[in-house]
């Protein structure tokens, strides 16, 4: 573009105004093509961002599908459908518990849990009537049995239907053929409780410490502990009924000698499926997050044959 | 001969082989991986988080919504209000808690009652507990006055008449039945005890109940609470429950007859029952077509409650 000539005017006695008129057009005409190169540069870069990712989102991945979909989903509603199982229950187990000591004073029922908030509560130095100090914390609280039957109910069905399903997960995935166990298990069990017990000491000490070999999804730790799992779930549901319809299902409350007998089973059970899910936890962090994420999408990129991270 | 012999695997030899197969079919299978793009990948992974996390956000509002208000207020007693009234805003208010969760408590019933079979014989015993039964009432014993003048009122019958029986009617003209049976309680104790008095079915049979009617609604008139006032205990049997052999109206707990903590003169035992249905010191049965009111129902608790 060439630019207009206005010359007498330019020179002209005391007009400035043009002047800077024309300035401010060319300094407008530079910015404006200033910023179409810059917009131009900018959809480019842009433009080549998309090819990357779309050429990204195009690369090929290798996974391996770790969980059907039902174990995925009543993996996870367990952990809800056990914490409401345990928080009521503690609260029904409040009314009449099972294991107790002669009554005192303080005590009348002789039960051992309140024993253990009194203790407990002393140590953190709560003041006042520390009784109940437990059962607030682990439980819907004293004085609830109508409200934790009611809720224990509704969680004890719901949980029988997620065990059904999650064994059906299992039976269709094919998931259950790797917790079966194996002749191997025991010399593989030690190797792990080894590798486990040397796993600080060497990580402090910056020496290496290689994982065993696992042959197949799981090591023979978690094999044993996620058969465990399911088994002890049976348990519950079956010591559960003992309780529940001790008259009409005579001979589960038999198979656990008596109702007593029942009780304690239930609330072992209890104790084992909840301590569980803390090694549980603690064992996915140290994992890593392909390890978390493949119970929530079902999918890893750590396949067998790469070495254990 | 001997060379067919041979051929035939011994019963070891099959179970053996059995078991092999078994053992081949449970054996893990190699891993099988696939190949697909990131990008698939990527949009999997979002959908399934939003879908975890959209299924997080929903247990944890419907768990709040189901927690019994003392927990509530003991958990954040500065914010239990304005999350209830959150919960309120999608519809999960406290009467529609309520109204679930006794929903609950009769699908329980449905399915004792659809368990319930009455030639089924409930757990007998050879020896009671040697400790005492427990008085887990939380009234006042009543006072011993009313057992002189103690009378057992029927009515409902299908001769539309009403009866009422002495303590000393029942005892000669019904055949005395022992049993030593379990006492559960909704608490969680339970108590082998040695109970003796007349059948139930007995009284039915001597006294038919009007047709139609499948309930008997039994009371307590002479039931104190805490502070000495009178506080009427009712329960409902369902009749088949009350036919049942061994639903006893009981007059002898160990051998002696009942004391005034466990229900002088008369008091239902019904082993397939909770022990809150196990009514003490029983006043009147009257037979419904109408399922009638219960006691621990009105506050909270279930109402057929079969073991």
């Amino acid at each position: 573009m060439s630019r207009p000539e206005r010359s007498p005017s330019r020179r002209g006695g005391g007009r400035v105004a043009p002047i800077d008129m024309d300035n401010e057009r060319e300094t407008q005409k530079k910015e404006q093509e200033q910023r179409r190169a810059a917009a131009a540069a900018r959809a480019a870069r842009r433009e080549a961002t998309r090819a990357a990712r779309r050429a990204r989102e195009a690369e090929p991945v290798r996974v391996a599908d770790k969980h059907d979909g039902l174990v995925r989903v009543t993996h996870w509603a367990h952990v809800a459908l056990l914490l409401g199982l345990i928080l009521t229950g503690l609260a029904i187990y409040w009314a009449a518990p099972v294991f107790r000591h002669a009554p005192t004073p303080g005590n009348p029922r002789g039960d051992y849990f309140i024993d253990a908030g009194h203790a407990l509560a002393s140590l953190f130095g709560v003041p006042g009537d520390t009784r109940y100090w437990l059962y607030e914390r682990t439980s819907v609280g004293p004085y609830q049995l109508a409200n934790a039957l009611r809720l224990h109910w509704l969680f004890a069905y719901l949980y029988m239907v997620c065990g059904a399903l999650y064994v059906a997960g299992l039976v269709r995935g094919g998931g259950w053929r790797a917790l079966m166990p194996r002749a191997s298990d025991p010399a593989e069990a030690l190797a792990m409780i080894r590798y486990y017990l040397g796993v600080v000491p060497h990580a402090l000490s910056r020496k290496p410490w290689p994982h065993p070999p696992v042959v197949g999804k799981y090591n023979a730790l978690q094999r044993a502990a996620y058969l465990t799992m399911p088994l002890v779930g049976a348990l519950v549901v079956l010591s559960g009924w003992a309780m529940h319809k001790p008259a009409t299902l005579g001979w589960l409350e038999r198979l656990f000698v008596n109702y007593d007998g029942a009780r304690i089973v239930h609330f072992t059970c209890m104790a084992i499926l909840g301590s569980f899910t803390i090694p549980h936890v603690i064992l996915v962090i140290a994992d890593g997050w392909d390890t978390f994420r493949s119970m929530v999408t079902g999918w890893s990129v750590r396949l067998k044959g790469t070495p254990h991270a | 001969m001997p060379d067919k012999q041979a051929k035939v695997p011994s019963l070891g030899a099959k179970l053996g082989a059995a078991i092999r197969r078994a053992a081949a079919s449970a054996a893990e299978r190699p891993e099988t991986s696939r190949e697909t793009t990131r990008g698939v990948l990527a949009a999997r992974s979002r959908r399934d988080f939003l879908l975890f996390g959209a299924a997080a956000l929903a247990t944890t509002t419907v768990g709040w919504w189901l927690l019994p208000e003392r927990a509530k207020r003991t958990w954040l007693p500065g914010s239990a209000d304005r999350l209830d009234s959150l919960a309120a805003r999608v519809g999960l208010t406290r009467m529609q808690r309520e109204a679930n969760l006794n929903r609950v408590l009769t699908f329980d019933d449905d399915v004792a009652e659809a368990l319930f079979a009455k030639d089924r014989r409930v757990r007998t015993y050879d020896r009671a507990d040697p400790r005492p039964l427990v008085i887990n009432y939380n009234g006042r014993i009543p006072r011993p006055e009313y057992v002189a003048g103690w009378r057992l009122n029927l009515s409902g019958l299908a001769s539309g008449r009403t009866e009422s029986l002495s303590i000393d009617e029942l005892l000669s003209r019904f055949t005395r039945h022992d049993m030593i049976t379990r006492l559960v309680c909704v608490e969680g104790w339970s108590h082998v005890v040695a109970w003796g008095g007349l059948r139930f079915a007995d009284l039915l049979s001597a006294y038919p109940p009007a047709p139609g009617t499948r309930w008997a609604a039994m009371r307590s008139s002479v039931s104190l609470d805490d502070d000495g006032n009178p506080d009427p205990y009712y329960v409902s049997i369902d009749l088949e429950t009350a036919r049942h052999p061994q639903a006893l109206l009981a007059t002898h707990q160990a051998g002696a007859p009942l004391t005034l903590a466990h229900g002088a003169p008369l008091r239902l035992v019904a082993p397939m029952k909770l022990g809150l249905k196990n009514i003490k010191a029983l006043t009147d049965i009257a037979y419904t077509t109408a399922e009638p009111a219960d006691y621990w129902n009105d506050r909270g608790y279930s109402k057929y409650d079969g073991l």
